[in-house]
């Protein structure tokens, strides 16, 4: 197997933008990455592109997004696929194109994503919110994400003991990291007390409890890891990556409190890597609702199924602990431009394993490896990739 | 051959309207219910008429039910075989006889008879009556003060012990009597004549529980219960009493101050009050009635014990939870 | 716009969600519902004998939507209630379903709660209205 290398990133800013269409996302994020290239990169010499997405623009072009996107960079005729699995849309397209870097098809491929969910009533925008999971049964429940998520949560507090206020930890957290962030789309402090006395949205969740909708777009460009330094001499490698599935809807899995995809992405990452848990220096996962950062700490072996809340009483996962969480502010302030959301988790890593963090103040220093963990839905699909930095020998 | 019911079944709505909430919201009340039933969003004449049937043939070898009898004045569907719901949601077979009456108040007794008269096509032994309704009206229409909502079910087996039928004595005849409904209109409409309408009830009703009477060779005295179609809260045992009834023959039957104008229910829920207390040897003449005009007189008695229902009309009356006047119009979809 | 369930799609499922029926695995003898091609336990059983379920068992969990959160094909139920409870419920023949509560408690909800099923209706789409299971406590 090729090893697989990161040499250049760039994203939109997420947030809310009116003026801007999938495809003017998607080109400001490709050429953000194509400048980002240190010595320089031909397009023309791109082979492939996996664009994550799930809803095209809320269902204006379902088919052949790809290519669509492509030919509005000039890029016509490289081999182009949407690969969708809702919110970890841009995760598979990540570990899509990985795989086929390290199969020794492709040399130098695009992974990206790409989410416009600004500009549709909130009526339209709640029906595509709710197509991911088991529409037939969990959707006819009257459910929403939040809600599968807020069963989870209700669970977990019931079996581990965990507070409401373990959930806003969470969402200050990431709020505070997101400050920073010239990127997120909420850069402002939350307090604890706002946090816990939101508007209710799905009992025991309010609304700091849920990430945003969000327009944005990120693009990756991977390359065989044997000719990354012809690009850069700070390429950031992909050790591991894996991906997992599970029964799409909360009724079919044996425990709600914990995601299997995410476990089984992990381990086979891990392995790859050659690493474990306790060599992660900082991570970025998938804190769609705030119980899905404290499922994630469990499910990714930062700790044990079900003392997710120990760390965050601890701090551990602050932007000054030992294992920063969410620097970017996660999904939560950050922003989750659903089909985007997996490869700008990447952009920020590879930006942060190359000391580029723009804000010295959310540079994490001396970092070695870090991780990032994209879900879809509720856990249907997941994908965990192992990124260590290149600038080293 | 004999039909009897052998098992019953009842449901009643959770929510409750006292009639203080119209009063207070409207400054009267033209209905003098103390509160009745009020249907849940989620709920309609066929959600009503699977929970009152589940009951019913809890306990009844379901693969011996031949037919199927369905009332209602107020379907979920101007067109569609109603009966098809009620089947799958029950698992019944696919291939018995059913029916289906609405279009007045009387189609409860109505549906009675018709399942009676499809037993004897088929070589099943049972038959299922499910009479499920909840009339309904505009906000500004003051005859809906009223308007309830109730589901009940019988089964009807075949030389079985229970609550046998007797006989039936029926009348129409032309006469506008209290409400009518045009097509492609949802809201009833009241006649608006109330001394015109109270006559009307009377002059139907009595024919028929008179020649019922007359046909059967006894007096109101022989029977234990008398139980008439109630749309209001007086005109029914104001009439039975005029017809020779007493008050400890009336008041065991009357059910509109707890649950208002449950239409095509309305003699049945009564009866099913009745059955919560019944003894063997009991007997009864209970009467429908319908706008436009007719009435049904069944006459039935308790051959053997009183079937015990899953959920006694009792114990589903203590089931409840008040709401108030704003609430009951979202409800009714009026705002 | 709404969850753009057909009616033929609908229909399929209507022994599911009329009247609750489970498929028992010939091989390991244990109850999937809904319906799977192959047994979601031993994961290698594809013959399946019907069962009835009995609609009892109790809250595994549960949620209460906010109105404003409802998707549009709840809204007007979510209107009408303010919000409305969606509880995981494990039924007891084994396996979870996920479901709305009707008449919730005043005192509030909590796991472990014993629930039966009711017949109501879901919701309505192209005018058809879509009936099925919800769950009441016992």
């Amino acid at each position: 197997m090729e090893g697989v290398a990161i040499i250049g990133a760039g994203q939109t800013r997420y947030g809310d933008f009116p003026g801007k269409g999938v495809k003017e996302l998607f080109a400001e994020a490709y050429l953000e990455a194509l400048k980002s290239v240190d010595h320089g990169l031909d397009p023309q010499t791109i082979q492939a592109a996996y664009i994550g997405c799930l809803s095209a623009g809320s269902g204006f072009q379902l088919g052949q997004l790809a290519p669509l996107l492509m030919g509005h960079v000039g890029l016509p005729h490289v081999n182009a696929v949407r690969v969708e699995n809702a919110c970890a849309s841009g995760g598979f397209a990540l570990y899509t194109a990985a795989c086929a870097v390290a199969s020794g098809k492709f040399d130098l491929v695009v992974a990206a994503g790409v989410e416009k969910m600004r500009d549709v009533s909130s009526s339209k925008g709640r029906y595509w919110l709710g197509v991911s999971g088991d529409t037939e049964y969990e959707r006819l429940a009257g459910s929403t994400f939040a809600g599968i998520y807020a069963l989870m949560a209700a669970r977990y507090m019931h079996e581990y003991g965990l507070k409401r206020e373990h959930l806003s930890m969470v969402a200050v957290k990431n709020h505070r990291n997101a400050v920073a962030n010239p990127k997120a789309q909420f850069r402002r402090e939350i307090t604890l007390e706002q946090a816990m006395n939101g508007v209710p949205v799905a009992h025991p969740f309010n609304v700091w409890d849920c990430s945003p909708t969000t327009d944005g777009a990120a693009v990756v460009l991977l390359c065989n890891a044997k000719i990354a330094r012809q690009f850069t001499s700070k390429p950031v490698y992909l050790k591991g990556f894996g991906a997992a599935s599970d029964y799409l809807a909360i009724h079919d899995r044996n425990t709600v409190t914990s995601l299997a995809a995410t476990r089984r992405a992990a381990a086979e990452a891990y392995k790859q890597a050659g690493i474990g848990p306790s060599d992660i220096d900082f991570a970025e996962v998938h804190d769609c609702f705030t119980i899905a950062e404290i499922l994630a700490y469990g499910d990714l072996g930062f700790c044990e199924v079900g003392r997710a809340h120990y760390l965050l009483e601890n701090g551990d996962t602050q932007l000054d602990g030992r294992l920063p969480v969410n620097a970017s502010g996660g999904l939560k302030a950050k922003g989750h431009p659903i089909g985007a959301t997996g490869c700008g988790m990447a952009c920020e890593i590879f930006k942060q394993l190359r000391d580029e963090a723009m804000e010295p103040s959310r540079q994490i220093k001396n970092a070695r490896y870090a991780l990032s963990h994209n879900v879809g839905g509720s856990g249907g699909t997941a994908a965990v990739f192992i990124y260590q930095r290149g600038d080293e020998s | 051959m004999t039909i009897s019911v052998i098992s019953y079944g009842i449901y009643i709505p959770f929510l409750r309207i006292k009639r203080e909430e119209y009063i207070s919201a409207l400054g009267s009340c033209s209905a003098a219910f103390k509160e009745k039933a009020v249907m849940d969003i989620d709920e309609d004449t066929i959600t009503m008429a699977v929970e009152a049937a589940r009951d019913a043939v809890a306990g009844v070898d379901k693969s011996r039910i031949g037919v199927l009898a369905l009332a209602s004045t107020n379907f979920p569907y101007r067109e569609k075989v109603a009966a098809g719901t009620v089947i799958e949601a029950l698992g019944l077979s696919n291939n018995i006889l059913t029916c289906q009456h609405g279009n007045s108040t009387l189609a409860g007794t109505e549906a009675i008879l018709s399942a009676i008269g499809l037993l004897s096509l088929t070589d099943q032994k049972y038959a299922l009556v499910v009479v499920a309704d909840a009339p309904a009206s505009g906000a500004s229409v003051d005859m809906e003060h009223g308007f309830g909502a109730a589901a009940c079910a019988f089964i009807l087996a075949k030389d079985e012990p229970g609550l046998e039928f007797e006989g039936v004595y029926a009348y129409a005849a032309e006469s506008m009597g209290i409400r009518y409904g045009l097509p492609g209109e949802t809201d009833l409409r009241d006649i608006g004549v109330k001394t015109y309408s109270n006559l009307a009830y009377n002059d139907t009703v009595r024919a028929s529980v008179r020649g019922l009477l007359d046909k059967l060779g006894r007096k109101p005295g022989d029977y234990r219960h008398v139980i008439l179609h109630q749309y209001d809260a007086k005109d029914a045992s104001g009439l039975a009493k005029k017809l020779g009834f007493g008050e400890e023959q009336i008041n065991a039957g009357l059910v509109f101050a707890k649950l208002g104008d449950t239409g095509a229910c309305s003699t049945l829920v009564g009866l099913c009050n009745v059955l919560d207390n019944a003894s063997p040897g009991d007997n009864m003449i209970i009467c429908s009635y319908g706008s436009g005009a007719g009435s049904h007189a069944l006459s039935f008695k308790l051959t053997g014990q009183p079937p015990k229902p899953r959920n006694s009309l009792k114990s589903l009356l203590e089931r409840k939870k008040y709401i108030g006047y704003v609430q009951y119009l979202k409800l009714k979809r009026n705002i | 716009m709404g969850a753009h369930i057909s009616i033929p799609m609908y229909q399929r499922a209507v022994p599911q969600r009329y009247r609750l029926i489970g498929q028992r695995c010939l091989k390991c003898g244990r109850v999937n519902f809904p319906p799977k091609a192959v047994c979601k336990y031993c994961l290698t059983g594809s013959e399946f004998e019907n069962v009835q379920l009995s609609g009892r068992g109790t809250i595994y969990s549960y949620t209460i939507i906010a109105g404003g959160g409802a998707p549009p094909e709840f809204a007007e139920d979510a209107r009408c209630k303010g919000s409305y409870p969606v509880v995981l419920v494990e039924l007891e023949e084994g396996p979870r379903i996920i479901a709305q509560l009707v008449n919730p408690p005043g005192e509030g909800i909590s796991i472990g709660m014993p629930v039966e099923a009711v017949f109501r209706r879901i919701y309505e789409e192209e005018g058809v209205i879509r009936y099925g299971f919800k769950f009441r406590l016992v």
